[in-house]
């Protein structure tokens, strides 16, 4: 047997039924407010956009996280990209900014998985601020394979 | 006392001095607290315990205050998390945060300030007016007009802690006015005495904010909440950027006397 356990990122894993919920009746409202959602397919002065609070979400997060709509979506803006497979992202960094100066979003909080490859989404957002005339505050949460929150904080900036 | 949760900090140290030793152990400096109206229960709340802190708090103060009977916060209300205490902030209050350096930086040379005052001489009491001009025009009109007029305005008016610092303000800004009218008499003991007094007192009131207020309020400010306050400081920022330049200059030229006059002593 190899001693290489490989990326965490793709490593596999099953997790057991989760005994809170399972099977549960409640129908949970969507908290989505805008279409598309896709950071690629996004105009970032989308109307949506203008002065918002935006939640920039790796695409693992709101299928890992059961309360990703209540918690954290409900009253945001939403983009969501995989910065492991996503290609040109050179463009994320150019529409993350256009946030930033052109839509002058209010605040930016990327969610991302404890993977280590997820950290480069939190870059790209770090990039874009750092070549932008105009400041916001970015707070990153990141997330267990099960959806907890292991850590939420606003990045120093 | 019945509810010793519901009761105020300065009423259940007064009655039991052992509480104050107790809540210093635990970080919780509030013996020497110029207000004292704050609830042992919201004292506890804003300091964040860790569970296990609190249990151990809690059981201690029970054993002074109401022996045999366990007091206990609601689950409801108690800290959900064990993170031990990392100070971290959000961008706008980082912002003040930095700004107490400066006045910080200040503070700590007002025992050079104070110890060289010469009401005689027109350089004498321009080094007062100085000093005065820094602490009115950057710690009072830049820093804590910020914190008055935008950051205590997201919050109850009527909270306690907000009370303590309104306090903590009025008797700096009192403590200012001392040295002015001590300056206007000539008295140089007036002017010493209150010069302290106000670096005592925002020392402490510093201490405070930067340890417990501000992680509180991040707490308890939602993420719309500070991106509106980090939008609100910037605005201030544009408008006094060069106020903050240059009181920046005006503290580093009294390190640099300092460091001049040491060597001049020590040649």
């Amino acid at each position: 047997m190899s001693g290489f356990s490989g990326c965490p990122g793709s490593r596999m894993v099953e997790f057991k039924d989760s005994p809170v919920g399972a099977g549960s009746e409640v129908k949970i409202p969507s908290q989505l407010r805008q279409w598309p959602i896709q950071l690629h397919l996004v105009s970032p002065e989308a109307p949506y956009y203008q002065g918002a609070d935006v939640v920039l979400a790796a695409d693992c997060v709101p299928f890992a996280m059961g309360n990703f709509h209540g918690d954290f979506l409900k009253g945001k803006a939403l983009a969501i990209a995989c910065p492991k497979l996503d290609a040109g992202q050179e463009t994320y960094v150019e529409k993350i900014r256009s946030w930033y100066e052109d839509a002058k979003i209010n605040t930016l909080t990327v969610m991302i998985m404890q993977v280590p490859c997820c950290r480069g989404l939190l870059a790209t957002a770090m990039q874009a601020l750092q070549g932008s005339k105009r400041k916001v505050p970015i707070k990153y949460v990141v997330v267990s394979l099960q959806g907890e929150v292991l850590q939420e904080e606003w990045v120093e900036t | 006392m019945e509810t010793p949760l519901k009761t105020p900090i300065k009423e259940v140290i007064n009655r039991f001095p052992p509480v104050g030793a107790i809540l210093e152990e635990f970080g919780i400096g509030c013996v020497p607290c110029s207000v004292g109206t704050c609830l042992l229960g919201d004292v506890v709340e804003i300091h964040n315990l860790s569970p296990a802190d609190e249990d151990d708090l809690m059981m201690r103060i029970a054993s002074v205050v109401s022996p045999g009977q366990a007091i206990r916060r609601p689950d409801s209300e108690r800290g959900r998390t064990a993170k031990p205490r990392k100070l971290t902030y959000s961008p706008p209050l980082k912002r003040l945060v930095d700004e107490h350096k400066l006045i910080l930086r200040f503070i700590a040379m007002v025992p050079e300030i104070a110890g060289r005052v010469d009401l005689e001489s027109g350089e004498g009491r321009e080094e007062i007016l100085a000093a005065v001009d820094f602490i009115r025009r950057y710690a009072d009109r830049y820093h804590h007009a910020k914190e008055e007029d935008i950051l205590f305005a997201c919050f109850d008016p009527d909270l306690d802690i907000l009370k303590a610092m309104h306090e903590d303000h009025r008797q700096g800004r009192a403590c200012v006015q001392g040295v002015l009218d001590a300056l206007e008499r000539g008295d140089t003991d007036g002017v010493v005495e209150n010069l302290h007094g106000y670096a005592g007192i925002l020392t402490e009131h510093i201490k405070k904010e930067d340890e417990i207020l501000y992680p509180w309020m991040d707490r308890n400010l939602s993420t719309h909440q500070v991106g509106e306050l980090h939008a609100r400081f910037q605005d201030v920022d544009g408008r006094y950027r060069e106020v903050q330049e240059s009181y920046e200059a005006y503290v580093e030229k009294v390190e640099k006397n300092k460091f001049i006059e040491r060597a001049e002593v020590s040649r």
